[in-house]
């Protein structure tokens, strides 16, 4: 059996337990392993810019809350809005905001990046502090219609946390696969260029600021569409749930925790928090303690995340064997 | 023909003068040398014309577009290829994809985002085909960090000329090599630098003098002399102030 066989098995046995999941663990963590979804999905959009741009952003919130305002604003004011128009809503309100930040971000790099991604998100979450009229305020805005899923003659009812379940795997899955294509295409390259020597890719001929603007729309505006799914499923949407400076720190962690190093360990490190959550809420309420604590560890001790900690134990066992 | 030019070029830090009135002639095809005492003005030279310093007077010209104030992608893109003192390749990638990143630009694949790179087989072959060239096939999937000094200047050389450039602009090429090591790379230079026009700044005097059609001697931000290897060595002034140190 060669790599590739293998590597269809796994997939196929992968997707196989994902489908059967919801019928075995219930409702309720049906609806964890909703929100963690979101939050992998969300993750690896960040990681498309720290990890694969080198680009460290503290502001990523601020796409995936007009993400998920404009899914909620439209689905409130426009009776009989469709599912599909909610999610192309969510991207194009999210890349939208992408083009207006993109050009002053792709021009500064390292602390001042982070720094000025933190202000426009900062700036964001005020603004829909205060426009009360339009986003509700602290209140946000809940209460609207989830649409259902038109096929021709039937509707799939995604209000039902099963439907929703596969509604979000299909999305959030397709979002995924996307990111993970890109990574390896010639654009996928010259990210991974930028990261590691950003004077050298000018010299080879390709415009950086440009590259990191790309990378930096199309990263929020798959966050934006993970806002929409999120509105979908919560049916509130409000500052302190989408704009709050947590909300652009969580997936950070994630990151962080699963490896920055490799496309798919952001996933594991929300995996990881949601356990830890999980775990930890039986005993204490302070879920958040815990969670900083197994960051500073991760960051002190495997700056390479959960991914790394993989990497050298299978690095150990290849030189036992030799 | 001059495919490279300087006219009245003067260049100061913050008032510390460091270039005056520097008028280079780089003919098409020629390999000419920039040689002199250190603080010369050699490196400040080289950055003025593609480093992305900007002279306080004077253009450089480029195959008659002036490039005084353009920026490096434009410059790869007006066909120059520049080396670094020291070496900036991608450390966490391999040779391959170092050369690579040279191949796609080369060829204007820039921001492609559908087809998986590694279907690319006309980007493969044509990188196979520089790292045969470099003699860098055999490290070809090792990452670039794990490379010995020699092998990482041969790349870094090599990320200068892969994409065919019309101009060479080499810094330091041979700086820290063992004997044998820049015989080798004064072959390699050679070889990859046919037909194409090289400017290069070099301290070890072998390599000048094996390398260069025509050297230009600079000394306290001066051109103090211009020509032939054999004028050069005989020049007296050039002897006075830099050779007649060094006994050639």
């Amino acid at each position: 059996m060669n790599g590739k066989t293998r590597l269809l098995i796994t997939w196929i046995i992968g997707i196989i337990i994902a489908i059967a999941l919801p019928h075995f663990v219930g409702i309720v963590y049906t609806n964890v392993l909703v929100t963690f979804m979101m939050d992998a999905t969300f993750a690896l959009t960040i990681n498309m810019l720290l990890g694969f741009t080198g680009l460290l952003t503290f502001g990523h919130a601020m796409f995936f809350g007009v993400g998920g305002y404009a899914a909620a604003l439209a689905l409130t004011h426009i009776p009989g809005f469709p599912l599909i128009g909610v999610i192309f809503f969510s991207a194009m309100a999210a890349l939208l905001l992408g083009v207006l930040v993109a050009p002053l971000l792709a021009r500064v790099t390292g602390t001042a990046f982070a720094m000025l991604t933190l202000a426009f998100g900062q700036l964001l979450y005020v603004i829909c502090l205060k426009f009360r009229e339009i986003t509700g305020g602290e209140d946000g805005i809940a209460g609207y219609d989830t649409p259902p899923i038109h096929l021709g003659f039937v509707n799939i009812d995604i209000t039902d946390p099963t439907n929703f379940y596969y509604f979000a795997l299909v999305v959030l899955g397709l979002l995924t696969f996307f990111m993970w294509w890109l990574t390896k295409t010639p654009f996928g390259t010259v990210m991974i260029g930028v990261r590691d020597n950003a004077l050298r890719v000018d010299y080879l001929g390709y415009r950086v600021k440009h590259t990191k603007a790309v990378v930096l729309i199309i990263s929020g505006t798959v966050a934006g569409i993970v806002g929409g799914v999120y509105a979908l499923f919560h049916n509130l949407v409000s500052t302190d749930g989408v704009l709050t400076i947590f909300v652009s720190f969580y997936p950070l962690m994630a990151a962080y925790i699963g490896g920055v190093a490799s496309f798919f360990g952001p996933i594991l490190g929300a995996a990881v928090l949601h356990i830890l959550d999980e775990l930890t809420s039986r005993y204490t309420e302070r879920v958040d303690l815990v969670n900083g604590i197994v960051f500073i560890l991760v960051v002190m001790y495997a700056p390479f995340g959960a991914v790394g900690i993989w990497w050298s134990i299978k690095a150990r066992l290849f030189k036992k064997a030799n | 023909m001059n495919i490279l030019e300087t006219r009245g070029l003067y260049f100061d830090y913050h008032g510390l003068e460091v270039l005056f009135d520097i008028n280079l002639q780089i003919e098409k095809g020629e390999r000419h040398a920039l040689i002199g005492p250190n603080g010369a003005g050699k490196t400040t030279l080289f950055n003025v014309i593609i480093g992305g310093l900007i002279p306080r007077r004077g253009h450089v010209i480029f195959k008659e577009h002036d490039i005084t104030r353009a920026t490096p992608h434009e410059l790869f893109r007006h066909g120059i290829g520049r080396s670094f003192q020291i070496t900036s390749t991608f450390t966490r990638q391999t040779p391959f994809q170092n050369i690579r990143s040279a191949i796609l630009s080369k060829r204007g694949i820039r921001f492609n985002m559908w087809s998986l790179v590694d279907n690319l087989h006309d980007v493969t072959k044509e990188t196979d085909d520089v790292l045969k060239r470099l003699n860098l096939y055999a490290e070809r999937d090792f990452p670039a960090s794990a490379l010995s000094y020699g092998k990482n200047r041969s790349l870094e050389f090599g990320m200068a000329v892969a994409s065919d450039p019309d101009l060479v602009m080499l810094d330091e090429p041979t700086a820290g090599m063992s004997r044998d090591e820049t015989h080798a790379a004064v072959e390699l230079i050679r070889t990859l630098t046919e037909g194409k026009t090289l400017v290069i700044i070099e301290h070890d005097m072998d390599v000048v003098f094996s390398l260069a059609d025509r050297i230009t001697v600079l000394h306290h931000g001066e051109i103090l002399a211009t020509g032939a290897p054999d004028d050069i060595k005989n020049n007296q002034q050039v002897k006075d102030a830099y050779l007649g140190e060094t006994e050639v």
